[in-house]
Parts: structure tokens; C-alpha cells; sequence
């Protein structure tokens, strides 16, 4: 198969793909930048199964019983937190900037996710006046690099999310070529217009734990202890980084797996930075319970869920809430076969897109062109997230009733079994037929 | 809570409950002087406030002391921690004796006013605003600086004005080091004239010859401009 004019040759060392990387390299003199997510293969949700009720359990009825789906985050400490931020569903949408997403891509998302009883996020780039007025919830994300970051704007929020690494490029800091920084975008950072924004991965004010500890009062008395502060953190060293997260006194922890998604990352971060969510979730919870913090502080966790079922894994696995970025975007029409020409000049097609870096999406999500952004209409495409929500929490609802739970978060681990050695060692569960847990014992292994 | 105005209302940072909301109330009441005594460095002091009102710390502050101002005078007698006046948007603080790490960072505007020294990451990713050290600063002052005047009487550490974007940094002592990208330029006369101008509203008499720091741009742009270069990943 030809591949940009490259052959698959038989070798898996300098596959055509590696050829073509040190080609462009060669002539670029720079490493390579994209959007989207990870190309290398990591052992999926779909590696696990459910056992639904048979003899030992009493499924619920599936179209008629109800299964509770209410999420409360921030809600673990009632004297520091006043409004802890209640979502009708354990699914709200993940940071993502204005400036990587275009006004009405943000409008829509807000409109989609407020429908479905949930929240959205600001991202890098500071509150757009119009996201704000399309969202009921609004988290509001503080990046180090603090882009139009307002005492207003934190009051307007309805929770406050430090940014302290992303799974897509953990260590690293925000990237926003040039072809989007618009005059809009670059007002709201204070950025010179059309400059290739790289921005500092460490905050400006503190470094360590014990210095965050006294930002997030800060933060709490600047706000009046109204809205939760979470964290979110790359999954990396996963046990340390959430037990040392939870000493900062932080409301809720997001991990964001290595399969999360950005508008732009070095390709070398993507694809060998940070480990895959499966492996995070279950070491993230034990962690939290080691320090006696569950209840008092959630677990939010993202990156590459794709449907109903991979929440319900993530919350059988011991997550709170989860967050979606890319699974949002699909559903506003990111990858959908129209504009077919425009996809051929980026040298791609549907289903294949990768190319939000270059702020020429074909059906105008992540973009700030005038003329691209026309092509997501708000309205239309908030109903499009909405009912793509719908649907997930069908699917999530759907499989918890059939295990028999009459709501989403009593899913547990003993709810699942393994269909593959390595799904088994990362999260603890059993083996499916032979009840045999590779891994660590005190994940259940032996 | 509702509070009536007072000429001067005075705090005692020992009985601390909520005092940032107390000072807030105050202000909103119609107070326009607080005097808080026995802040004994204690952090979060002075975070969130807005004007018009002034309010005093009698003595030492410690992390974040008018973060967030949006509008307060804010004057400390005596020496503050990390990040004050940090992503202060509006309003006035004056330090009296020295800051330490990340002062000013990611201001927008407003001004601050060191009489001592200050240490490292001073007005780094700072979006606007002035901010005036009688004294010295430690590494990588200016970090990032997006736009304003970072002035420093004094000397200038490591890494001054690394990976700058549009602001300026002016320093009359000695520059131990340029961080990348920073290259120092001759002011007119005209801009020494602003930089002194606002010098003299601060109370700080003198010439200096200033050395004028800004962006080289190198890092501004990755090295192809041209948007083909984006596709072949
Ligand atoms: C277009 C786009 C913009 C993003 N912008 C930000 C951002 O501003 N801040 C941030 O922390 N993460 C950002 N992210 C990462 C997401 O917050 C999140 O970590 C990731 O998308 C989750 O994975 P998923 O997309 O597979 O659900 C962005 C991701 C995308 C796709
Ligand atoms: S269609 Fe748009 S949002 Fe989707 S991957 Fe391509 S450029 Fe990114």
C-alpha cells in the first residue's frame, strides 16, 4: 500500500512510516508537531468485559428500572467548598482552549454538554464571553502560562482547574502555532499576533507541593470558598504524583492518560510520554484510599474514552467522573466525510484527520478562520453533542443495569474480567474463564 | 456581613477568620484605609481585593500578599514571600522591604513597587502593568514577559528576559546574564523619559541610565514560516 508516494517495505525496523519521518525531519531541521492523539497501540478498554447478572446477581430492568447517574465533584469537603459542582451525568467535557477550538466550536460544546446537565471547560486560553454565556457549568483551567487570567473570570467559574500536566505531552507546556493566533487569540493571551506560542510548562509562582498547597487558598480565598479546585495531572508517576496531589488539598484529582488528545504536541511526546489511562486508574484510586481521602476528594479521569461502556469501565475501575475530549469533537463532526477537498490539501481524508495543529480543520472545529468556523453552527452542534451524551449514558447505563446496579458509581473492579495478560497486570482484574489476576498483589494479584 | 464605614478600620491578622472577606466587606461598606497589624508573615493576605481603598500591613507578609488585586493599595511595611501582587489586573502595592520569588507574575496591570530587592522569576509571564525594584533581582526575572515595564534600579540576575515576548525590561545596574532570546537595545530619550516619569510618581529620585531589554524574536516562530511545512507529519 502507498502511503504519501512511501511503500511498506518488509522491514518492521524503517517501516515507511520511519522512512518518511526522517525524510521530513531531514528537511525540516525540527522535530514534527500534530494534533490528535497517540498513534502507538496500548492494551484498550476493550481488552475488558462486564459480567452481567446471571444466577448470582438480579439485573435491572433495562428499559423501565432507573440507574442513578447524579455526580457530585467537590462535594467531599462542605467547609471549604460551598457550591461543589453537580453534573447530572459522570461525563463532563475536558479542557480545551479557545484558540485551539474556534468561537462556535466552543459555543457548541458548551450548548451540548449544558443540555446533557453537565459542564464544560475553559482550557489555556482564558473565559470567552460567549462559551461562559453558552455553559451552565464552566470550569475555569489555570495553565502556568495564566492567559488572561481575571479574579472576574475565576468568580465566574464553577470550579477552578490547575493545570499541571497533560496526558498528550506530560512535562511540556501549551503549544498554539502561528496560523491560529488571530487577532482574537492573540488579544486574550497578550500575544503579538500570528507568533508560534510555546508556553512554560512550570507555574510562575510556585514548585513544589507545599507551595501549591498555599496557591489553592489562595485561589479559595480569592473566590470565597465557593467552587472545588481540582488538579490535573499527567499520568505518570501515578501512585506518588495523586498521593502528593492530595496533600495539596485539592477537591478533585483529573488524571489524564497518555491517549489524551491535543491540538498540538511534539510527535515525540505523544507517542513515548506518560502511561495509558487502563494502567492509571485502579494505582490512582488505591491511592487515594491509602490516605483515607475517598469520598473527600474525586477522581476524574480522561483520555481516549470513546463511549458509554468505556465509563463504565472507568468508573468500575474506581473513577468518579470522566472527562471527554476528542469523543466530543467526533461528535461535533471532527473526521465526518464532508469538505472532502479541504481534507486532500491538508494530504489527508475522513477518518484519518489529525491535523488540528494547522488551524485549516476542514469542518471548522479547530480553527479561527472566518470562513471555516461558518461551518459549525452552534445550535446544530451543540444538539449533536447532546444527543451523543444521550446516547453514551444509555450505553453506560445501559451495561450497569445489566450487571445489575442501580447506580453508575457502584460499578467495582469485581464487576469486570480481563480478556488480555497485560488489561489483567494493569488493572487487577481477573482473567476472564480462568479467575487468575496477573500483576501485583495488591491489586489482587496471585 | 455588613459593615458600616470607618475612617480607618484596624484588623488584627491574629484573629484571622476570613480576613481577606472582611477586608473586602469593609471596602464595599465604604472604608477606604485598613490597617492590618500582626500579619507576622502569614500568606494569602490582601488576595482579591478591589479599590478604592487602601489597606496597610504592619510588618512582614508572606505568599501571594495582593494576588489578584483588581484595584486595591496594597502597602506592606515591611519584606513579602512568593507571588505578590501576582495576576493583579488593577491598583497599587508597594513592598518596603524585599520580595522573594515570582513577583508580580502574570500581572496584567497596575503597578508594584519594591524599595528592596527581589528574588527570581520577578514579572515572569507578566501581561501588563509596571512593576519597579529600587533594588536588585534575582534569575530568569522577566521570563516570558508578555507586554509592561518590569524597571530595576539595581542589578539583574541569570537569565534576565528569557524567551521574551513583547514587554520590556529596563535595568540600570549590572546584567549577569541575558536569558535566550533577550538582547539589550539603546532606548530614545523619550522612553528613558517615560521610564523616569514613572520612577518619580513612585518617589524615586535620580538618573539612571537604563539598559533597555527585548526580544531578538528568534523564538517567536519556529523556523518555517510557511504553512506547507505543518502537513508532513
Ligand atoms: C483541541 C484540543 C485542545 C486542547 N486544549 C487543552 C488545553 O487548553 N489545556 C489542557 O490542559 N488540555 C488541553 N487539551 C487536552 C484535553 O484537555 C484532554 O486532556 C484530552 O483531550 C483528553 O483526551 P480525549 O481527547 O481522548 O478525551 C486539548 C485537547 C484537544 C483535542
Ligand atoms: S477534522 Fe478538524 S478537529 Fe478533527 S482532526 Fe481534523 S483538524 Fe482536528
Amino acid at each position: 500500500m502507498t502511503d504519501h508516494g512511501y511503500t511498506q517495505g518488509r522491514s518492521h525496523i524503517w517501516t515507511s512510516d520511519t522512512i518518511r519521518d526522517i525524510h521530513a525531519k531531514a528537511e525540516l531541521g525540527r522535530y514534527q508537531i500534530r494534533g490528535f492523539s497517540t498513534f502507538r497501540q496500548f492494551p484498550s478498554w476493550d481488552d475488558l468485559v462486564f459480567l452481567p447478572a446471571v444466577m448470582t446477581r438480579l439485573p435491572l430492568e433495562g428499559y423501565r428500572e432507573h440507574c442513578e447517574t447524579r455526580t457530585i465533584i467537590g462535594g467531599g469537603k462542605p467547609d471549604l467548598v460551598a457550591r461543589p459542582l453537580e453534573l447530572d451525568i459522570p461525563i463532563y467535557l475536558t479542557s480545551m482552549s479557545f484558540g485551539a477550538l474556534g468561537t462556535n466550536a466552543k459555543i457548541a460544546l458548551g450548548k451540548g454538554f449544558s443540555a446533557a446537565g453537565s459542564a464544560s471547560s475553559t482550557g489555556e486560553g482564558g473565559m470567552l464571553e460567549e462559551e461562559r454565556a453558552a455553559s451552565t457549568k464552566l470550569i475555569y483551567q489555570m495553565t502556568p502560562s495564566r492567559y488572561g487570567l481575571d479574579l472576574e473570570h475565576l468568580r465566574k467559574a464553577d470550579a477552578i482547574e490547575i493545570a499541571l500536566g497533560q496526558g498528550a505531552k506530560p512535562g511540556t507546556g501549551g503549544l498554539l502555532l502561528g496560523m491560529k493566533v488571530s487577532e482574537k487569540v492573540a488579544k486574550m493571551r497578550t500575544l503579538p499576533m500570528g507568533v508560534d506560542q510555546r508556553s512554560c510548562v512550570r507555574h510562575p509562582d510556585f514548585l513544589g507541593a507545599d507551595d501549591l498547597q498555599v496557591k489553592i487558598i489562595e485561589l479559595r480565598e480569592a473566590t470565597d470558598y465557593q467552587v472545588p479546585i481540582f488538579l490535573k495531572l499527567a499520568a505518570c508517576r501515578v501512585e506518588y504524583d495523586v498521593k502528593v496531589a492530595c496533600k495539596t488539598g485539592c477537591d478533585a484529582i483529573l488524571l489524564d492518560g497518555t491517549e489524551g488528545a491535543t491540538a498540538a504536541a511534539p510527535e515525540y511526546q505523544l507517542d513515548n510520554c506518560g502511561i495509558p489511562l487502563i494502567a492509571a486508574v485502579r494505582t490512582a484510586r488505591r491511592a487515594i484510599e491509602d490516605l483515607g481521602m475517598s469520598g473527600k476528594i474525586q477522581l476524574v479521569v480522561s483520555g481516549g474514552i470513546r463511549n458509554g461502556v468505556d465509563v463504565a469501565k472507568c468508573l468500575a475501575l474506581g473513577a468518579d467522573a470522566v472527562a471527554i475530549g476528542t469523543s466530543a469533537l467526533i461528535a461535533l463532526g471532527c473526521n465526518s466525510p464532508q469538505y472532502l477537498d479541504d481534507y486532500a490539501a491538508l494530504g489527508t481524508a475522513p477518518g484519518a484527520c489529525h491535523h488540528c495543529h494547522t488551524g485549516r480543520c476542514p469542518v471548522g472545529i479547530t480553527t479561527q478562520d472566518p470562513e471555516l468556523e461558518k461551518r459549525i453552527d452552534p445550535e446544530v452542534g451543540g444538539e449533536r453533542v447532546a444527543k451523543f451524551l444521550r446516547a453514551t449514558m444509555m450505553e453506560c447505563t445501559g451495561v450497569a443495569k445489566s450487571v445489575g446496579k442501580r447506580n453508575v458509581h457502584n460499578l467495582e473492579p469485581e464487576d469486570l474480567r480481563a480478556t488480555s495478560l497485560e488489561a489483567s497486570a494493569f488493572t487487577g482484574v481477573p482473567l476472564a474463564g480462568v479467575e487468575w489476576t496477573v500483576g501485583p498483589q495488591y491489586l489482587g494479584g496471585r | 456581613m455588613s459593615q458600616s464605614a470607618t475612617a480607618e478600620l484596624v484588623l488584627d491578622a491574629d484573629d484571622g477568620h476570613r480576613l481577606n472577606r472582611r477586608m473586602r466587606d469593609a471596602i464595599d461598606a465604604g472604608t477606604r484605609e485598613i490597617r492590618v497589624v500582626n500579619p507576622r508573615s502569614r500568606h494569602n493576605l490582601g488576595v482579591g481585593q478591589h479599590g478604592p481603598g487602601t489597606i496597610r500591613f504592619d510588618g512582614s507578609v508572606g505568599y501571594y500578599c495582593g494576588g489578584l488585586n483588581n484595584g486595591a493599595e496594597i502597602i506592606v511595611s515591611r519584606s513579602a514571600g512568593w507571588g505578590t501582587g501576582e495576576a493583579m489586573s488593577s491598583g497599587r502595592i508597594e513592598i518596603g522591604g524585599t520580595c522573594a520569588l515570582g513577583t508580580g507574575a502574570s500581572m496584567r496591570g497596575g503597578t508594584i513597587v519594591v524599595r528592596g530587592n527581589c528574588g527570581p522569576r520577578t514579572a515572569a509571564n507578566m501581561k501588563g502593568g509596571t512593576l519597579i525594584v529600587e533594588g536588585a533581582v534575582g534569575y530568569l526575572a522577566g521570563f516570558m514577559t508578555h507586554a509592561g515595564d518590569l524597571i530595576v534600579c539595581g542589578d539583574a540576575g541569570e537569565a534576565l528576559g528569557d524567551s521574551l515576548w513583547a514587554g520590556n525590561i529596563w535595568v540600570a545596574g549590572k546584567i549577569a546574564g541575558l536569558g535566550a532570546d533577550a538582547v539589550v537595545v539603546e532606548p530614545t530619550d523619550e522612553e528613558s523619559a517615560r521610564i523616569h516619569g514613572l520612577l518619580a510618581a513612585e518617589g524615586i529620585d535620580g538618573t539612571f541610565t537604563f539598559k533597555k531589554v527585548v526580544a531578538e524574536r528568534k523564538l517567536w516562530y519556529f523556523d518555517a514560516r510557511d504553512p506547507e511545512a505543518w502537513l508532513k507529519v
